[in-house]
């Protein structure tokens, strides 16, 4: 215990551990809407916007988080009214966005001659860079998930259970999706940056995956995967700190295993 | 049963004004018209049938009535006001009860009570206002109404289909509605649920008097309407 108190006195220790903590406790919350409204084709959209964000990033000369985060909410959104305007499904837009990213930041990394260490840290992250302002980021992008769900809780449980019924009762259903897509898109930026490209679902999906077979309501859904989220991430920490593993990879196994764990407790329901 | 103070909140007051009138509508979305010059009244209190096959423009006629699709040409009136503004067209979604398909179990996790009382937004509380007390007690007696007083606290995906039908006319008549309008609402349910659920829905109008719409293919379920109107090709018979 008194080693990990003194291991949080190193700065970018403790700006990792603070990072992965709200991260894992306010993101985790969005595999909840991922899972209801059917959006796993898109997350996995996002997190290739995400790479190219960060490989275009990389290319011009300024961050990867930048570009991710820059990148990634805007498309996100951009698919959401694309697909209503112009009535394309999901899948054929996740597709489209998906190969011509990943081709995007392929061809963005070889032109521009990234050093293949630095493409890996894309695609696992490197949260021991996390600086003083990521963190910021974190925390208001938690305050924002967490204030989006008080402030509309009764909304997104409407959109989430059904659109059509929303439209029906007159809650603006347009404003919210793509209120959640932006905070979808700007989480999985984030998370890029925290676990890296690969292991986003675990702070953003897994945890609300977990929560789904335990709750019986939507706010229990939401505090079940913010605690699923907290034990991932901050277990995680402790598990990488103690045992000099990568965060990202041991915070990604803990969040596997409570979904496994969750999906042995709850079989037969 | 539920307490006859609230059957009198719910109870709507028979009044000669039409519930529903087209004139002259056309509207569609986007590839051709699906209505081409519809006109239909539909008089307050009735029990109205609204028939024809796939493609006629049944469902379309019920979200012109909810202000949900702007019609292209033509006019409407719905419980005594034109929709002419999107204004119109929230006023008049606070006084319908809407009660669609049967839907597959829903991926989130949520109550029936829960459920119901989303019919309660934008009549009580919206963003920022929570649900009060007599929402809540809505929500009960709505639920006793249709027949699902004890199963407020279940998971809506663990029930049948005649039951989430059920808690979707309950989530309806929550909002108090002068006017109801159901989208095929006994497609997909067995033969016993269908009966039940159209027994429901015809002892529930005797009772309150709230003019009902409901969209269906035919008269197999056993429906006994006041009235039925045909479309065809996007016109009424």
């Amino acid at each position: 215990m008194s080693a990990l108190i003194d291991m949080l006195a190193i700065p970018v220790i403790r700006n990792a551990f603070i990072g992965m903590l709200v991260a894992g406790a306010t993101l985790s919350t969005l595999g909840v809407v991922i899972v209801s409204l059917h959006l796993m084709a898109l997350r996995f959209t996002l997190m290739h916007v995400g790479l190219l964000g960060a490989a275009a990033g990389m290319s011009l000369g300024f961050s990867a988080t930048a570009g991710a985060f820059v990148l990634v909410p805007v498309a996100s959104v951009m698919m959401g009214m694309l697909g209503q305007r112009f009535r394309i499904s999901a899948s054929s837009m996740t597709g489209f966005f998906m190969t011509g990213s990943l081709a995007g930041a392929f061809l963005l990394l070889a032109r521009a001659g990234v050093p293949a260490m630095d493409v890996f840290g894309i695609f696992a992250g490197n949260i021991l860079m996390l600086r003083r302002l990521d963190v910021v980021l974190v925390v208001v992008l938690g305050l924002a998930v967490v204030l989006a769900f008080v402030i509309g809780y009764r909304e997104i449980q409407a959109v989430l259970l059904d659109r059509d019924l929303a439209l029906s009762l007159g809650v603006p259903v347009q404003a919210v999706v793509a209120g959640l897509f932006l905070l979808l898109g700007a989480a999985v930026a984030l998370a890029l940056r925290l676990v890296g490209a690969l292991l986003v679902d675990a702070i953003i999906l897994l945890p609300g995956m977990a929560a789904l077979r335990f709750a019986r309501g939507f706010g229990s859904a939401l505090v079940l995967s913010s605690v699923f989220g907290v034990i991932a991430c901050a277990g995680g920490f402790l598990v990488a700190v103690r045992f000099n593993l990568p965060i990202g990879a041991s915070s990604a196994a803990v969040s596997s295993a409570i979904l496994g764990l969750s999906a042995v407790v709850t079989r037969g329901r | 049963m539920s307490s006859p103070a609230f059957l009198t909140d719910l109870t709507v007051t028979p009044h000669n004004e039409d519930a529903v009138t087209l004139d002259g509508v056309s509207a569609g979305y986007g590839e051709g018209p699906v209505l081409t010059d519809l006109s239909l009244r539909i008089h307050c209190g009735k029990l109205v049938g609204l028939l024809g096959p796939n493609g006629a423009g049944k469902t379309t006629v019920l979200r012109i009535a909810m202000g949900l699709l702007v019609p292209t040409a033509g006019q409407v009136a719905v419980l005594g006001r034109r929709l002419d503004s999107a204004t119109d067209r929230s006023w008049v979604r606070l006084r319908i009860g809407y009660v669609p398909q049967v839907q597959a179990p829903p991926a989130l996790p949520i109550t029936v009570a829960d459920s119901v009382l989303l019919g309660r937004w934008g009549c009580s509380f919206r963003f920022l206002r929570r649900p009060s007390r007599e929402d809540r007690a809505l929500v009960r007696e709505t639920l006793g109404l249709v027949g699902m007083g004890e199963l407020a606290a279940r998971d809506l995906a663990a029930l049948s289909g005649g039951q989430r039908q059920r808690a979707a006319l309950a989530r309806a008549l929550a909002r108090r509605p002068r006017l109801l309008l159901m989208d095929e609402p006994t497609t997909y349910l067995d033969q016993e649920a269908q009966r039940d659920l159209v027994q429901l829905i015809e002892r529930l109008h005797a009772q309150l008097n709230i003019t009902t719409v409901v969209v269906t293919h035919g008269r197999e379920a056993g429906w006994r309407f006041d009235r039925e109107i045909h479309l065809t090709n996007g016109g009424a018979a």
